[in-house]
């Protein structure tokens, strides 16, 4: 339902010229679920496109704002979701995987502070090879996200990077 | 995502249900079946009491009001907030008339970790006419089973969360007699659930 991974070959070959030589890695489309009061947990979600030949595993993540960061994925078998933590999420060369609303996501646990629409959150992304990935994400209220999946639904067809 | 393995378990799961259902239909509409016996055992709903931040709360509170309720966890990341979202942007799609008419209720499955006055401010977050309720165990599992829906505490030894909680994720539209009206499918739209909730005022 949130799946939009497939990208065509020309967008691939735009990425492999676009960012810097040495990044295999790109993120985009990230963001951050602002917290109702009294929560301190949230997810982050945020598109991962791997434009090198080796495969690549994300196996954690880390920020300032949260004690402890985890890979989590959802399950849904006969309408009950099931939330549980996973190691790693592949991305196959020259593919990209959507942590997405319903499916993977980072769990941020022990949140230092609420997450406000409009706050930024820094996380930095592991992979099984390579440099850490930095990444700054926006917190979007749900009302924000709504606005936005719409709109990326509208734009499915023009997708580009930021 | 989603496999098609699962994606096949699904349509069966789906014709098992059509077929369950044709039985039950068979079953009812039977020449001689009494009116009594068609009834309560397989209708699902029904009043129930829980507790508000600002005391005991029942269903039969509500009449007069076209109600839509939620049945999950505070801590929840994901499915539950989007599912609120996605209530309230229904609510806020009415018209201000109707939406002052309508309530929604959110129930918390966790009161070990969802306090009455934690669901108070979290109910709040998404729209002022939602309310979050919980309650004792047995009070929750009463409401759990009327209305059909699931829940399972899971441990999660591998995880600073230390449990989750499985569950249903779905939309109970209740009328304004209290009767359940419809049993809605999370992934519905804003725009889908305001139409209906205009349908029952």
């Amino acid at each position: 339902m949130y799946s939009l991974s497939r990208l065509g070959a020309p967008l691939l070959a735009a990425l492999m010229f676009s960012g810097p030589a040495l990044a295999d890695i790109e993120i985009s489309d990230a963001f951050v679920r602002a917290t109702p009061p009294g929560v301190d947990v949230s997810a982050a979600f945020f598109r991962v496109h791997n434009t090198g030949g080796d495969d690549r595993t994300l196996t954690g993540a880390s920020t300032d704002k949260a004690a402890t960061v985890e890979l989590h994925t959802h399950s849904e078998q006969d309408g009950v979701m099931k939330m549980r933590r996973i190691d790693g999420i592949e991305i196959p060369a020259h593919h990209d995987h959507r942590l997405a609303p319903g499916g993977d996501h980072l769990m941020l646990i022990g949140l230092t502070q609420p997450l406000v629409d409009g706050d930024r959150v820094e996380l930095t992304l592991q992979f099984s090879s390579g440099d850490p990935v930095i990444v700054t994400a926006p917190v979007w209220s749900a009302q924000t996200e709504m606005d936005v999946e719409n709109r990326i639904e509208e734009n499915k067809h023009h997708h580009k990077m930021p | 995502m989603t496999g098609s393995p699962l994606k096949t378990l699904r349509i069966l799961l789906v014709l098992t249900a059509f077929l369950m259902a044709g039985m039950t239909a068979a079953f009812l509409l039977r020449p001689g079946a009494s009116e009594t016996s068609s009834g309560n055992s397989l209708r699902l709903g029904g009043d129930f009491q829980l507790q508000s931040a600002a005391g005991p709360v029942s269903l039969s509170d509500f009449r007069g009001h076209p109600v839509v309720m939620y049945i999950g966890y505070a801590s929840c990341p994901d499915v539950c907030p989007t599912s609120l979202a996605v209530m309230a942007q229904g609510f806020r799609r009415l018209d201000m008339e109707q939406q002052a008419r309508v309530r929604g209720i959110f129930v918390s499955v966790d009161p070990d970790r969802d306090s009455p006055e934690k669901l108070a401010e979290y109910s709040a977050f998404f729209h002022p006419n939602l309310v979050g309720l919980t309650g004792t165990r047995a009070q929750i599992d009463q409401v759990v089973q009327q209305y059909g829906a699931y829940y399972r505490i899971a441990n999660l030894d591998n995880s600073a969360l230390g449990y989750a909680v499985d569950h249903s994720s779905r939309l109970y539209l209740i009328d304004a007699d209290g009767q359940l009206n419809e049993v809605l499918s999370h992934s519905i739209t804003p725009e889908e659930l305001a139409t209906k909730l205009r349908g029952l005022l």
